[in-house]
């Protein structure tokens, strides 16, 4: 009788094996991936046991009950097995051993359960899900039972065949859960840690969030069905748990826009699935409707598809979702992969988005506006451009210099730039944008013609270090445009103005006390890890700073990145609404911002409390107030 | 419905950079509901209108001619012989001569009937027979029907161009023709002078003939809305009742009051 | 702050008397001879319009002066009643071909007898090639008129035809159209069938030579003045001078051809069906309006396309379509009346085009009373029923 619950956690355990085996077969339907195997089976234990807890433990329920109840599992699995060994099989320690490991299973369980009944957070998927804590019960209460029977020598073939037969109704439902249970991000989760699309993510120092370059002679381009996606990237999908992280964090969902970054994992899992069970989490909102096809590896988009395409272009680029999935899933670059295929091979894009991807083939600019208007915003301040000579500081201007408002912040900074006596210039009718905005629409060959473009005009100038104070911008000229051969030291204007204050080049006054709250912008913040500079600058100007519940990585979106606002799918609310509303819960009179986006957006909402300033214009004023 | 696309050598109104006229991307919207469309380009280089490729057009005739050359005679040429029902253009080429006259000049050639600022093009209830409708001023319209062949120009209030898609653009196929340009009489042409263009400040509208000289002075020097802005502090409701139907009336957007002639 | 009102009506009826027997300040002459006097300041706040190719004169940003001009008054001593020149015999022709939509003459319609005056000089005369009989033609500076016979209904190349026969006929040294649809139109067939170069868009007329931007207004093209132009609208004065005879000079029927045009009907506009982008007059409703009946009241009585801001679509109080400004229409409208709207940014981009503003808002220092021509610093809520009420009273006069 000794051996009957190592032989059923064999059973559990060929049984997954098999389960995993025939989910794998899906995964094998994806694109081929380079994966470096070796050093990513031994970077696994510090991914899974720091960047995994890191983002898990932001959750302090969560991180505890995952804790003992997955340390417990795999303990008591392991320590099971070792039953087979004869002189282990017959010690009671050994077998009392193995019940304090199901007793922590147990607890863990317990934990488990407790979370989901009575009531269950909204975050949190159902379904198979609700039963999950039960077959952890039987197999935890299953195990424990048998294995205590074994240490305290009670003879009772009847008692242990019980405890086993609860077991292994545990057991085997987790097992047989592996293939498309809640079981499966355990398996697909390790492996997904193993062979991840961006290991270069678990390296520490910077976000790893460029998007990877289109090779634009592929004979397709974009994804269309699942089939386009590259094997690791379907087998990151089912490592999803459906914790629901992402969808508290996404702006479009908190609008009310028929996007829920859950949701759409899901669906890219059930595109490249036969038989998928249905999903129990909330839907996208206000969900447009679509005819599902039955087949698996069927298109992905359109309103003949499984996701609508307003789902797609609700998304603005923000990362929230990344930033808080516990599995390392990428979101965004799965996003922009159907966006690029919409884009590029069906020129699917709202009407709005279509014209500014024409002004940017057209004009290099997506207002369409002149190049040599750019600078209009400096008359009467002396800017000089770029010539033969080496500068400090190149200004890179970016798209805010046509926008009135925000020509007020770079009037400030090149105020503060000529009080510090930085040699600067700028590339004048030389700078064309970014292309940013084409890419995140998925303009991928437009994007790549401008990247080239402006990395040639670029090498051809001698300067230090390139300025801006456009964080989409920033994240272009710094990350995305080493793909195109261009390696230049890009600084956004906060930490490059902190700076100036730390050399003493530029001497602030008090600002009196106002209250401020400083306001992320994605693309500084979650993008390039950049939140101390604004804060510290901040806290030289005294103001007494605040900050909203959701700030730093973690902050939300203005709702003007990804395209979202020519793109402006309608949903309950509008993001910036939203923000200015989280900003006025702090009280603050002042709400700083840090781009040019997040100005336009801020500012643009109505009714709105607090005054939206750039902290190069709150800066200048304790300058002036310095003097 | 055969129907062929006219596509000039365009250039962005901004930029100035080669760009397909936006008409002529419309124009390949409305050809698509009719039937199969070509695109048809004269000139020396077809790599200006390959845009079209991604618009919507599968295939694009090139005719080779020397850059500055009549495009017409070429193009009647090709298109005599290839007969479409429907031959559609943008109502002016963007960066050449810009007379807005090929379209009229095909039509004379190919004994087709103009129909200018088309928004909407169907095929007709019977054989040989289209229905368009006309944009006309202010938002009016008129719906003809005409016998085919037609020639028609596009109106910037047809549908929006479908957008761009660079994975069209890459498979569609530009095909090079051959054509013996027909010795057909040179259009008498204009001797112009020509240099960069300088924008002069243009006549207020709404200065009538019978305007005061200060009017037509403050109209000629571009004094214009602001010169004259008239800003009514909490006035009476029906006093600035009046003033804003006096101001709709001066600016022609209200018809004067009922017996006011 | 409030500005003296100007009361245009008065101002216009004074100013009616056509041929002034003082000098005038002859704007057109200063067109045609030599250098027009520039404004660098105006031409650069005009040149600031976003996305124009070519110069726009978007008036209502240009800065406002420091002090507002005095309002103007009527002419002080009304001028003799004007002699009618007559033209016994000239020694040529030059023909106008003005749109007379409705049957009346548009301002650009008469801006071609200005072009045609230059052209036809001292000895030359001004002949008007209408549809219809117009009295208007003699003022507006026609020495002859001749009526061109055609089928009734939509028949342009019958139009064209017959033009061209008289062209050939009376010998028209000049014949010009305005570079409007229909006039264009007719331009070109008349070209075609006549043979003749066209002079298309002409933007400065002298007796000695035309001036037309070619190349998306890259360049200009200087030349003598061709047998056919099209003129473009708002670049030459009207006539100003006395009125002139507008003798009937009859015409010898040509054969109209025969037609492929099998049916034609207009449809007339309505106002609160087109779509925004055409609209020419645009009745827009913002946050500050509460009461969109009334909102929907005005529109109709204005005979505006309603619009709105983007609040008022979001919340559902106005279809999406209705939303004026980046990110839903960029009017083209010429006229804007917008009502309790604050004119951000992102919504005054949808009315740069707009050549007259007029905007209701409480609030004096709103953007949009800025960008007014026309600000009425009140309630839009009392302003629309005020409206409402005025228009009835002025319907109610005449019955
Ligand atoms: C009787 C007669 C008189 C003429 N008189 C004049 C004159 O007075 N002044 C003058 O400038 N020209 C005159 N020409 C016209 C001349 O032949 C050229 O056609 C004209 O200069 C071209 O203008 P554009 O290229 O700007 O095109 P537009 O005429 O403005 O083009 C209209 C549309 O035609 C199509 N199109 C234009 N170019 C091409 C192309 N290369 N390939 C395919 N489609 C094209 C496009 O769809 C375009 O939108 C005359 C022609 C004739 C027959
Ligand atoms: S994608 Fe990540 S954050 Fe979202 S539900 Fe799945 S595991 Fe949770
Ligand atoms: S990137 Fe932002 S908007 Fe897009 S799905 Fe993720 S959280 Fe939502």
């Amino acid at each position: 009788m000794t051996y009957a619950l190592p032989a059923l956690v064999f059973v559990m355990v060929a049984l997954a094996t098999v389960q995993a085996l025939r989910r794998a077969a899906w995964w094998r339907l994806g694109a081929a991936a380079p994966v470096a195997w070796g050093a990513g089976l031994l970077a696994l234990p510090k991914r899974y046991l720091v960047d995994v807890h890191h983002v898990v433990a932001r959750d302090p329920y969560a991180s505890r009950m995952h804790a003992v109840v997955a340390s417990g599992l795999l303990a008591a699995t392991l320590l099971t097995t070792l039953a087979v060994l004869p002189p282990l099989g017959g010690s009671r320690a050994y077998w009392a051993a193995v019940a304090l490991a199901f007793g922590v299973t147990a607890a863990g369980s317990v934990l488990v359960g407790a979370r989901r009944y009575p009531k269950r957070p909204k975050r949190l998927s159902g379904g198979g899900f609700q039963i999950l804590p039960f077959l952890l019960l039987a197999y935890a209460f299953g195990g424990l039972a048998a294995a205590l029977l074994l240490a305290l020598g009670v003879e009772s073939a009847v008692a242990l065949g019980l405890a086993v037969a609860l077991a292994a109704a545990g057991g085997l439902g987790l097992a047989y859960e592996v293939r498309s249970g809640p079981m499966r991000h355990a398996v697909a989760g390790a492996l997904h840690l193993v062979a991840h699309p961006r290991p270069k993510r678990f390296e520490g120092g910077r976000p790893d969030a460029a998007l990877a370059p289109l090779d634009l002679d592929a004979p397709r381009l974009g994804v269309e069905t699942p089939a386009d996606l590259a094997w690791n990237r379907l087998l990151s999908f089912d490592a999803c748990i459906q914790c629901g992280r992402c969808e508290s964090a996404c702006p479009a969902f908190a609008a009310g826009q028929p996007l829920n970054p859950k949701r759409l994992i899901q669906d890219l899992v059930a595109a490249a699935t036969a038989d998928e069970r249905a999903y129990a989490g909330s839907p996208y909102p206000n969900a447009r409707p679509v005819a599902a096809p039955a087949e698996p590896f069927f298109r992905i988009i359109g309103p003949d598809a499984r996701i609508h395409p307003d789902t797609l272009w609700s998304c603005t680029t923000c990362r929230a979702c990344v930033e808080e999935c516990p599995m390392m899933i990428e979101h965004v670059d799965a996003i922009v992969s159907l966006r690029r295929h919409q884009t590029l091979e069906l020129g699917a894009v709202g009407a709005k988005a279509a014209a500014t991807l024409d002004n940017f083939r057209g004009a290099e600019e997506p207002g369409g506006r002149p190049l040599t208007a750019r600078a209009d915003f400096a008359a009467g301040l002396a800017l000089p451009m770029i010539g033969e000579r080496e500068v400090d500081v190149l200004l890179w201007l970016g798209e805010g210099a046509y926008d009135l408002r925000y020509g007020r912040t770079l009037r400030a900074l090149v105020k503060l730039l000529h009080e510090a006596k930085v040699d600067v210039a700028i590339l004048g009718a030389e700078e064309r944008d970014t292309g940013d905005l084409a890419r995140r629409l998925g303009d991928e060959a437009t994007y790549q013609q401008l990247a080239r473009a402006n990395v040639a005009t670029l090498a051809k100038h001698r300067f230090r270090r390139i300025v801006t104070s456009d964080p989409h911008a920033l994240h272009a000229l710094r990350n995305e445009y080493r793909a195109f051969g261009g390696d230049f030291e890009v600084v956004h204007h906060t930490a490059f103005l902190l700076e100036l204050v730390e050399q003493g080049r530029l001497t602030p006054g008090a600002l009196g006390g106002a209250g401020v709250t400083y306001h992320d912008p994605c693309y500084l913040g979650r993008y390039n890890g950049e939140t101390e500079a604004p804060r510290k600058l901040l806290d030289r100007l005294g103001l007494d700073r605040v900050e909203m519940a959701r700030h730093g990585r973690r902050s939300m979106c203005c709702g003007g990145g990804g395209g979202a606002p020519v793109s402006d799918i309608p949903g309950d609310a509008r993001i910036p609404d939203i923000r200015m509303a989280q900003a006025a819960e702090t009280g603050a009179g002042i709400v700083a911002v840090a781009c040019p986006t997040c100005t336009a957006m801020l500012e643009g909402v109505t009714g709105r409390t607090a005054e939206v300033k750039d902290v190069a214009e709150l800066l200048l004023a304790a300058v002036e107030a310095g003097r | 419905m055969k129907v062929a696309v006219l596509l000039s050598a365009g250039r962005h109104p901004v930029s100035g950079r080669g760009a397909l006229p936006r008409l002529e991307a419309q124009a390949i919207r409305l050809a698509a509901a009719l039937g199969s469309a070509r695109g048809l380009h004269a000139g020396p280089d077809a790599d200006v209108v390959a845009e079209a490729l991604g618009r919507g057009l599968s295939q694009i005739d090139h005719v080779a001619l020397a850059a500055g050359a009549d495009p017409v005679p070429a193009l009647a040429a090709v298109l005599r012989a290839a007969a479409p029902d429907v031959v559609l253009a943008g109502r002016r080429g963007q960066g050449g001569d810009d007379t807005g006259l090929v379209p009229y000049a095909l039509a004379r050639a190919l004994g087709a009937t103009v129909i200018p600022d088309v928004v909407a093009a169907r095929p007709g209830s019977e054989p040989g027979v289209i229905e368009v409708e006309q944009a006309l001023p202010k938002g009016a319209a008129r719906r003809v029907v005409a016998r085919l062949p037609v020639v028609l120009t596009v109106h910037p209030a047809a549908p929006e161009p479908s957008a761009f898609a660079f994975g069209q653009a890459r498979r569609g196929r530009i095909e090079r023709l051959d054509v013996a340009a027909p010795a057909e009489p040179a259009a008498a042409a204009i001797a112009v002078a020509e240099k960069s263009y300088r924008p002069r400040p243009k006549m207020m509208r709404g200065a009538p003939a019978g305007g005061s000289a200060a009017d037509r002075l403050k109209a000629a020097t571009g004094g214009g809305e602001a010169a004259q802005a008239n800003v009514m502090v909490s006035p009476e409701p029906r006093e600035a009742a009046r003033a804003i139907l006096a101001y709709l009336r001066q600016i022609g957007v209200l018809a004067p009051p009922p017996g006011a002639g | 702050m409030t500005r003296a009102r100007r009361d245009p009506r008065a101002e216009r009826a004074a100013a009616a008397l056509p041929g002034a027997a003082r000098a005038r300040f002859d704007l057109f002459a200063r067109c045609a001879g030599g250098r027009p006097r520039r404004d660098p300041r105006m031409e650069a706040a005009a040149q600031r319009v976003d996305g124009a190719a070519r110069l726009r004169l978007d008036r209502a940003q240009t800065g406002r002066p420091a002090a507002a001009p005095a309002p103007s008054r009527a002419e002080p001593a009304a001028p003799p009643a004007p002699k009618t020149i007559v033209m016994a015999a000239p020694a040529f022709l030059v023909a106008v071909v003005p749109d007379l939509a409705a049957g009346r003459l548009s301002p650009h319609d008469r801006q071609l007898f200005g072009a045609a005056r230059t052209l036809a000089g001292a000895d030359g005369g001004v002949i008007a090639l209408a549809g219809a009989e117009g009295a208007e033609l003699g003022p507006a500076g026609a020495d002859r008129t001749a009526r061109l016979a055609g089928p009734e209904g939509y028949a342009p190349d019958a139009r064209a035809a017959a033009i061209a026969s008289t062209m050939a006929a009376l010998n028209l040294r000049h014949v010009i159209f305005p570079e409007t649809p229909d006039g264009g139109d007719l331009a070109r067939r008349v070209a075609v069938l006549a043979g003749e170069p066209l002079f298309a868009d002409v933007e400065m007329v002298s007796a000695a030579a035309l001036m037309r931007p070619a190349q998306g207004r890259r360049v200009e093209q200087r030349a003598a003045p061709a047998r056919l132009i099209t003129l473009a609208a708002d670049a030459v004065a009207p006539y100003a001078g006395a009125p002139r005879e507008a003798r009937d000079e009859p015409l010898e029927p040509s054969a109209a051809p025969a037609s492929a045009i099998l049916a034609a009907e207009r449809i007339p506009a309505d106002p609160a069906r087109t779509p925004l982008a055409l609209a020419d007059f645009v009745v827009s409703a913002g946050n500050g309006v509460t009461d969109l009946e009334t909102f929907r009241a005005v529109a109709a009585a204005l005979g505006g396309t309603p619009g709105a801001s983007r609040v008022l679509c979001d919340a559902g109080l106005m279809p999406r379509e209705a939303q004026v400004g980046a990110s839903g229409t960029v009017l083209s409208a010429t006229c804007y009346l917008a009502l309790g709207i604050a004119g951000a940014p992102q919504h005054l981009q949808g009315v740069a085009g707009c050549e007259h503003v007029v905007a209701v808002n409480t609030d004096l220092h709103a953007a949009m009373i800025e960008r007014a021509g026309l600000a009425i610093v009140q309630d839009a809520q009392v302003v629309m029923p005020a409206l409402i009420e005025e228009l009835a009273r002025e319907r109610g006069a005449f019955a």
